[in-house]
């Protein structure tokens, strides 16, 4: 659990317009660039975050089961994950929870191994080529390290991203869900709260996370690497015994000892 | 800022060949040294780990020159403690496996110390599929079985290194065993995560990886396999050209 004062942004899909604000913002606060992207088809633009595209907005169209036609939009960017994937596997604690539970790297101490981009569950932190390290969403620490607001949530016209106290906005994002579910959407929820030791990002979403294109099962990255050991002592026992079995008993069996 | 633009076929972002190069070294000296402690005689002991040591340090600097900071690597040993970190974790058994193995090269060593080194490449050999594992991408972290998969193909690429420099009957057997064990591995390991991963599993398939994975399985494991009565040495080369592909395919899928 996030500690309850910790810093934290409430994203609530359901008041989302889906305009971008925020990406915006996010790139001219912190000075990224714009990129070359192709028209896929969609709305999305970037299609994935990048070095210099911390934020992007996601969108899903469709049909659902019932015929009724459904335009969802998802904030997409680092979730400040208290458990997070990217931190523990920094090999150099360039990756790492500063004061307010935010999660950020040291651009000084990186060597840009990419072990954080693997381990991102959210495809959150990438590589900038020109720099020779990672970047990712710093949740403007810059400005609310100062009292100020992140970019993307002073921009957004429509209240659906809230900056404050994890406490304070846990308690508006269950209550958010409860008013959502009584005005007929049953399937409403908060994402964030189980995830990687609860998410200082929390999403308010009136269908089931995996409509909005989020992983579902999320695990730790010391439980992987704790079954990844296991299996290695395990492997590693059962060969090489097995071998040293066969190799002998092949050799027992030559010798007439049988 | 010193930036090192190697050909990656990922894109700089991703690990690439350099990543898979380096696996592949690490994996083959290793499993030639902890091949030679189990089952062979001081003298081919010493000789193998010479050859371990060399795919060690090799494979080191590859992974120093894929860095984007590459000068700033000591951060990885004097930046701090993260054990929970693999690639942290990797840096100091590749360290420590080193010098142990360099320890074993210079004089006559006893059995003792001879195990110690290759408990500590053992885990050199298994962090590299631990790297893999406790990553978020479903073909690599789905199925347990990457650990079984590298080291079963760490001790069939190490045994035909050997069989290269001396061939021995025990040794086909063993690279034999060893191969149909990683053949069953691969396979298992297909299925297990072609639920999750099916993206990865069709570009091994019939996708943009296939030349890699059929590689393996035709020239790399078929081919040896079927060879490895008559012609020893031809068997040996193309297991070792197998056990590239095998790293390079699965380094590249986890990552389509
Ligand atoms: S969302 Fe990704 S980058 Fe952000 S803290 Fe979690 S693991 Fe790290
Ligand atoms: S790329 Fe940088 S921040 Fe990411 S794991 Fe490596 S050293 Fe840490």
């Amino acid at each position: 659990m996030p500690n309850p004062n910790d810093f934290a942004i409430l994203f609530d899909a359901s008041r989302c317009i889906g305009c971008k604000a925020c990406q915006v913002a996010c790139k001219q606060w912190n000075d990224l660039e714009a990129e070359h992207t192709r028209n896929a088809g969609g709305y999305a633009n970037p299609p994935k975050l990048t070095a210099s595209t911390w934020l992007a907005m996601r969108y899903y169209e469709g049909l659902r089961p019932d015929g009724e036609p459904y335009f969802d939009f998802v904030r997409g960017a680092c979730m400040h994950c208290t458990h997070a994937p990217c931190v523990a596997s920094c090999p150099t604690g360039a990756m790492a929870h500063r004061e307010g539970g935010v999660v950020t790297v040291d651009q000084s101490t990186c060597i840009g191994c990419r072990s954080c981009v693997r381990a991102c569950p959210y495809d959150a932190v990438h590589f900038d080529e020109e720099r020779g390290v990672v970047q990712k969403c710093t949740m403007c620490y810059d400005r609310i390290a100062n009292g100020d607001q992140p970019a993307c949530v002073k921009a957004c016209p429509t209240d659906a991203l809230t900056f404050g106290r994890y406490q304070e906005l846990q308690a508006l994002a269950q209550e958010r869900v409860r008013v959502l579910q009584a005005r007929g959407y049953p399937r409403a929820s908060v994402y964030g709260l189980k995830e990687l030791g609860g998410t200082h990002v929390l999403y308010v979403l009136t269908d089931h996370p995996s409509q909005y294109g989020l992983p579902a099962a999320v695990r730790e990255a010391e439980k992987r690497a704790m079954g990844g050991w296991l299996s290695a002592g395990i492997a590693a026992a059962v060969m090489g015994m097995g071998l040293k079995f066969i190799v002998d008993r092949r050799e027992a069996f030559k010798g007439g000892r049988g | 800022m010193i930036t090192l633009n190697f050909p990656n076929p990922m894109g700089e972002e991703g690990w690439g060949l350099w990543v898979a190069l380096y696996f592949f070294l690490a994996g083959t000296g290793g499993g030639a040294y902890l091949i030679s402690v189990l089952y062979c005689s001081q003298e081919r002991v010493r000789r193998a780990a010479l050859w371990a040591f060399v795919g060690v340090v090799l494979g080191s600097v590859l992974l120093i020159l894929d860095l984007g900071q590459p000068l700033r690597f000591a951060n990885l040993i004097l930046g701090g403690v993260y054990p929970s970190s693999v690639m942290w974790l990797g840096t100091w058994f590749l360290l420590l496996s080193g010098a142990g193995l360099l320890w074993v090269m210079a004089r006559p060593t006893s059995r003792g110390v001879q195990y110690l080194v290759a408990f500590l490449v053992a885990l050199v050999v298994a962090y590299t599929a631990v790297l893999l594992t406790a990553t978020a991408r479903p073909f690599w972290n789905a199925s347990p079985l990457l650990p079984w998969l590298f080291l079963a193909s760490s001790a069939t690429a190490g045994g035909a290194l050997l069989q290269l420099l001396a061939p021995h009957e025990r040794l086909k057997r063993l690279v034999v065993g060893m191969a149909l064990v990683e053949g069953l591995m691969v396979a298992l390991h297909l299925l297990w995560t072609y639920p999750v991963a099916q993206g990865a599993v069709l570009a091994l398939l019939v996708g943009p990886l296939a030349w890699a994975f059929w590689g393996f399985v035709v020239l790399g494991w078929g081919i040896p396999l079927a060879l490895e009565r008559r012609h020893v040495g031809l068997a040996a080369v193309l297991t070792l050209v197998g056990a590239f592909l095998l790293r390079y395919f699965v380094v590249l899928a986890g990552q389509v």
